[in-house]
């Protein structure tokens, strides 16, 4: 098994054949189709697709279980703030009264379109974090020949990510050790108290950053001056080589999207209007 | 022969401090010198080894007195970047010199800032992985592997650059007893192999020893003593004074000296300390089996 950024993917995964840039390109791209469609049945059935892509990508799928209650709860949440937090839209169908306050159709019907546009999304962020670990960003950054100091900060901010996580769990178990316990305690008393994590937290971050400057340093890397102007050599990329197939996939997921705006705003497709999801819903409510 | 480093007069003070962290060192180091250097916390060591990679005073704030020379040249008149060319430090902390995402990217980190080409860099990751033990580790991250890994990831990473100094902190002071032997074997490889010059600051006595031509103790910021090995542990006194413990079996003869049961060299090694035990004990042994 190798470890990605979101799990492990076993060694013989077919999405190891597949250059990095690809699965960047797919997460940046794939990502933009569903602000282009509005009828939820699209959108859902792209959700599906990047779920069969994680079935193919031998992805474990129980991974996705952990985001069913985020999945609801951020529904919910843009079901409530559309409809009973809506507003008043006297031009609007009343579908029912809650307590009430109208629940307009289009409402309901907005809060839909939302979510479903929402959930491809957050599976393609998953499916990418799922297969690709820090380094494959790195790559696909430096194969389109992304300035190293941008690709470099890229990756530093990264690895401070880690290690904040990693810091905030030494300083918990160390306040922990010295009988200063949250757990259990009501939130409130979680936010009063939790200067007393962030204090010696920040003192950490600030010594982990004299010590990256260091290590930079001392590894020869300069910002500016001569040193600076050495021309690089990219060793990590010699690892990768972009194969007729990353250009096939490279291909199939511009032209997908090229092909969705031109049905979108040439021909008006994947609008509200044809969308038999929504007409069964109105004739269902309304 | 001329020295590789020349210390002269110099002090270091780092901002907001009552006392400077290094008072009036003197020192020369020579080209392929192991030079070990030991000293209570606060002794001004870790200052010492930032100012030979130029660390101090170019990322620090305080106040220097005097010169530190690195290959007859001010370290402040290197330009930025061209004197970590030459000297690499391992700090004690290899987390913290962490700069890349698996262990592979680490060690060529250094030397694509050396602008070393593609050939180059693998030809030198193969000699490194291969001295360090390191070549299963390469596709992992640096992060999640064991503490001695990371000690010889941390280690192999400043190696790879081929530095003509080595300066290494404490670069034992995190790990066990097994990893601490290993990466004093892969300085011991670097000596019979290399002409490095390695600097070593070092608790870990009995591992530093054998490899050491010189010996330096740091005491409040001043050279203390200094000398050839074997010549700066007969001052064991002083050490034991300054806070230093030298291995036990030195601290035995030491105390034979003392009841004046014995009269030759402190013995360096547990090997040496056997040997001499031997000598010492064989006439009375013979006498208590013939009682």
């Amino acid at each position: 098994m190798n470890k990605t950024m979101l799990g492990y993917v076993p060694k013989e995964s077919p999405i190891y054949a597949v250059h990095p840039f690809v699965k960047l390109y797919f997460l940046l791209i794939v990502s933009l189709f569903p602000m282009f469609v509005a009828a939820p049945e699209w959108n859902f059935l792209l959700l599906v697709i990047i779920l069969g892509l994680m079935v193919i990508s031998r992805v474990d799928i129980r991974i996705v279980r952990i985001y069913i209650p985020v999945a609801i709860s951020m529904g919910s949440i843009i079901l409530i703030s559309y409809t009973i937090l809506g507003g008043r839209h006297p031009e609007f169908q009343v579908v029912f009264n809650l307590f009430g306050l109208p629940i307009y159709w289009e409402r309901i019907r907005d809060a839909l379109v939302v979510y479903f546009r929402i959930l491809p999304m957050i599976a393609t962020m998953v499916f990418f974090l799922s297969t690709s670990r820090e380094r494959d960003i790195i790559v696909a950054m430096r194969t389109i020949r992304l300035p190293f100091v941008v690709t470099y900060v890229f990756a530093m901010a990264l690895r401070a990510a880690g290690m904040v996580l990693e810091d905030f769990q030494i300083v918990r178990q160390a306040e922990q050790a010295r009988g200063f316990d949250t757990t259990g305690k009501p939130l409130t008393y979680k936010i009063r108290k939790y200067i007393m994590y962030m204090i010696p937290l920040f003192a950490l971050s600030l010594r982990r950053s004299e010590e990256f400057t260091n290590a930079l340093v001392a590894r020869g890397y300069a910002f500016t001056g001569e040193a600076s102007r050495v021309k690089r050599a990219d060793y990590i990329l010699t690892h990768y080589t972009f194969k007729p197939h990353d250009f096939v996939f490279t291909a199939i997921i511009t032209l997908a999207f090229i092909a969705l705006l031109v049905a979108r705003y040439g021909f008006n497709y994947f609008g509200l209007d044809d969308s038999w999801f929504i007409r069964w819903l109105y004739s269902v409510l309304v | 022969m001329s020295a590789i480093i020349e210390i002269r007069d110099y002090s270091w003070q780092y901002l907001n401090t009552e006392n400077p962290a290094l008072n009036g060192i003197n020192l020369d180091i020579y080209e392929g010198e192991f030079v070990g250097i030991i000293g209570p916390n606060g002794a001004g060591k870790t200052t010492l080894a930032l100012s030979l990679d130029g660390l101090i005073p170019g990322q620090y704030h305080g106040v220097k007195q005097g010169t530190v020379k690195v290959m007859g040249k001010e370290v402040e008149a290197y330009p930025r970047g061209e004197l970590q060319r030459q000297v690499g430090v391992v700090f004690s902390d290899p987390e913290a010199q962490f700069t890349a995402m698996t262990v592979e990217d680490e060690l060529v980190f250094g030397l694509e800032n050396l602008g070393l080409s593609i050939p180059e860099i693998r030809e030198r990751l193969e000699w490194v992985t291969e001295l360090t033990a390191l070549k299963s580790l390469l596709p992992k991250p640096p992060y999640e592997i064991s503490g001695g890994q990371k000690q010889r990831v941390a280690l192999a990473a400043v190696l790879a650059m081929m530095p003509k100094i080595m300066v290494l902190d404490e670069p034992t002071s995190m790990l066990d007893p097994v990893s601490r032997k290993r990466i004093f074997e892969v300085l011991g490889r670097l000596k019979r192999e290399q002409n490095n010059t390695v600097i070593v600051i070092e608790h870990s006595l009995e591992n530093l020893i054998p490899l050491a031509d010189r010996m330096i103790l740091l005491s409040e910021g001043q050279v203390a003593l200094q000398g050839p090995t074997r010549t700066f542990f007969q001052q064991i006194a002083l050490l034991l004074e300054k806070g230093i413990y030298p291995p036990e079996a030195m601290q035995f003869f030491y105390r034979l000296v003392q009841r004046q049961w014995y009269n030759g060299d402190l013995p360096l090694t547990l090997d040496e300390a056997a040997e001499r035990l031997e000598h010492v004990l064989m006439p009375r042994h013979s006498t208590y089996q013939g009682s």
